[in-house]
């Protein structure tokens, strides 16, 4: 018996204190593609929420209780996300669960965090439909792009700027959220009174993207839009120029926008974007720099704001669901929140009751000058009503 | 004229790609499907090359591909030796274990960040204006140029040296070429090392034209069906499989839908395992290995 008892006991010696340290703090739990094919979009934004969530610890925690971030790689496969998402909200006891991966995780995802009453924050990933009006009770979202608002600035700002009739070109990865997007940018190109030429799906990965550039060459297409994870976009472009094409291009401003503009040098080349860029040289853009240095982290700090600002929502939540917050609780207090992104976008990031993506979306648009040999904000904040 | 050059480009990747499934599976009869995850290696290698030897290009990329044929040679030595007179399907597997073994390390020590080694090394990849108004960049002109040269020194290799000689036999009757003095484990070595030799050239030509990330490894898949629709242990097969497959591609993204071009090289391959299963220029008794 005495034999059979102590190492139940040692083993409970050993459990005791991390389950009551678990207590002792905020639980929160992360799956997300920190390894796999498309990990450069959403590791970097992993790092930074692990380096903001360890600043807050060192700075007290929140009400006085400390956060306990538990990351699990899913690779983004669907598979390893669902077992991560059971083991962290089973085993762990997360009030919190993130998703920071690709969309085809997040059904099971959902389904587990569904299933166990924990709210489900999207950060980094792409903001699912269930954010937005009227939203899950359980789902929110951070992330700055946005479905069908993106095209709806992007062509705002085409119209805008271009400076004779629009023959415009769509490229899109072959993934259902791309291709839906520039399927609703098609279709809503003719109205702002542009003639669509041309739209290439783009399956991943793509050894040569010349025949597609050249498609889009052919077809006469003087502006070209891409919203596509980043490789796709830039190596459109890419591809786009080899084949000596002049024409103005546009996608969307990922983490990976504000280098890749510096490397690229080209003055037709704009990124849309939600996030402002570290070229702003913002407060909040330099507290972060120096918290990447001091943290040694791989990726650069221009690619941390994703993260960052969903450690400054994971932060007012947690502090307004108070201690010690149930999930039911922190879904509450994440259902009426406003966060100051202190520059980070270009305003508050607001959850309602209703709408858990934000109620106004900030766009802003750069582009590289030649001239000035520096990245430009070529059109300022503009905002649109989430309804 | 642009579609033409469309089809040359595409076709020496794949082509590049596929004559290292060739070289190890005519060898030793393995299909390394850590292929792919070797040949993303030869870039990664390239920018630690690129740190040492920053103003010489040339000298980075001869030490990036010196490397990898040394880590070929490794892989074998430390790794599929211990398989020989296992079952294939045991040696295969180990390929695929290995595959996701690599592709983890580069994460950890590279990050899973674009890179791009053009810009370490100061390559501008400038493009070219060709007869009929057609256009090729530097660097997609350079891989015509060593998938072309890679292939003349294989059939020369394989052809006219003595070690070549000896791959061939070894990969005909490994067992009377081990009574005829060869030494099978040097031979099955050189195969390996030659593959991710090739592979790393693939791999380094591609990151340098349009960056490396972490798809790079799938790209190694996808050029499999060329090497299958030529005959896996046939060069001739491998080059007119890319081909095929490249053209194929090409055009119907060309005129009837992008989106083909993700099922074309399957659909090449299916349609070649109907009518002639051991590919077009593989060899027949080859099939029941396969």
């Amino acid at each position: 018996m005495k034999a059979r008892t102590w190492p139940a006991l040692a083993t409970a010696a050993m459990v005791m204190p991390l389950s009551a340290m678990a207590q002792d703090a905020y639980v929160i739990g992360l799956t997300g593609a920190m390894t796999g094919p498309p990990a450069s979009t959403y590791a970097p934004a992993v790092d930074a929420l692990r380096i903001y969530i360890d600043r807050v610890n060192a700075g007290g925690g929140i009400n006085g209780k400390k956060v306990s971030l538990i990351l699990q790689d899913d690779s983004a496969q669907p598979g390893k996300a669902a077992a991560n998402a059971k083991q962290l909200i089973t085993q762990d006891n997360v009030i919190l669960m993130l998703n920071a991966s690709l969309s085809s995780t997040y059904a099971p995802v959902a389904a587990e965090a569904k299933q166990a009453n924990v709210p489900l924050l999207f950060a980094s990933s792409v903001c699912p439909q269930s954010v937005y009006p009227p939203a899950d009770p359980l789902q929110f979202c951070t992330t700055a792009f946005a479905a069908n608002y993106d095209s709806r600035a992007t062509l705002a700002f085409i119209k805008e700027t271009a400076k004779q009739p629009v023959k415009i070109g769509f490229s899109a990865m072959a993934i259902p959220l791309s291709r839906a997007e520039m399927d609703f940018a098609e279709q809503q190109a003719p109205a702002h009174g542009m003639t669509v030429v041309g739209k290439e799906v783009i399956p991943p990965p793509t050894p040569d993207y010349t025949p597609f550039a050249t498609k889009l060459k052919d077809a006469g297409a003087n502006w070209v839009f891409s919203w596509a994870p980043w490789v796709t976009q830039v190596r459109t472009l890419e591809a786009l120029r080899r084949l000596d094409w002049h024409g103005d291009y546009i996608a969307w401003s990922h983490i990976e926008a504000e280098g890749e503009l510096a490397r690229l040098k080209d003055g037709q080349f704009y990124v849309v974007g939600a996030n402002a860029l570290f070229q702003d040289h913002l407060p909040i853009h330099a507290e972060i720099e120096e918290a990447a240095k001091k943290a040694g982290v791989q990726y650069p700090p221009q690619q941390m704001a994703e993260g960052w600002i969903a450690g400054m929502v994971i932060e007012a939540a947690l502090k307004a669901a108070g201690w010690p917050a149930t999930p039911q609780q922190l879904a509450l207090a994440m259902s009426n929140l406003k966060v100051d992104t202190k520059g980070l976008r270009g305003g508050p990031i607001e959850w309602t009751k209703d709408n858990h993506f934000r109620t106004r979306q900030y766009y802003r648009i750069y582009r590289w000058d030649p001239a000035k040999g520096a990245i430009i904000s070529v059109k300022d904040w503009y905002v649109y009503d989430v309804k | 004229m642009q579609l033409a050059v469309n089809i040359l480009v595409l076709a020496a990747i794949y082509a590049l790609i596929a004559c290292g499934y060739v070289l190890v599976y005519r060898v030793s009869r393995v299909m390394n499907l850590a292929h792919g995850e070797l040949m993303m290696l030869g870039p990664y290698l390239l920018l630690v090359t690129a740190a040492q030897f920053q103003s010489h290009w040339l000298l980075a990329i001869a030490a990036a591909v010196s490397l990898s044929l040394l880590t070929g040679v490794l892989v074998y030595v430390l790794l599929m030796r211990k398989m020989t007179g296992e079952m294939v399907l045991a040696a295969v597997l180990t390929t695929l274990a290995l595959g996701i073994l690599l592709r983890g390390v580069m994460v950890l020590v590279w990050s899973a960040q674009q890179q791009y080694p053009a810009s370490a090394l100061s390559v501008v990849n400038f493009a070219m204006a060709l007869p009929g108004g057609a256009r090729i960049s530097l660097i997609s002109a350079l891989l015509v140029l060593t998938t072309a040269l890679v292939y003349g020194g294989l059939f020369a290799f394989l052809r006219c040296s003595r070690w070549g000689i000896r791959m061939r036999a070894a990969g005909q009757n490994p067992l009377l070429a081990a009574q005829r003095g060869i030494n099978l484990h040097a031979v099955y070595a050189l195969a390996w090392g030659l593959s991710t030799l090739t592979a790393a050239l693939a791999g380094i030509l591609i990151a340098l034209d349009s960056g490396l990330d972490q798809t790079m490894a799938i790209i190694g898949l996808k050029a499999f069906p060329a090497a299958l629709v030529g005959g896996l242990d046939s060069l001739v097969g491998a080059l007119l499989g890319s081909l095929i497959v490249a053209a194929a591609e090409v055009l119907l993204i060309h005129y009837v839908d992008p989106l083909l071009s993700e099922v074309v090289p399957f659909l090449v391959l299916i349609a070649m395992l109907v009518v002639r299963p051991w590919g077009l220029f593989g060899t027949r008794e080859e099939l029941d290995r396969v």
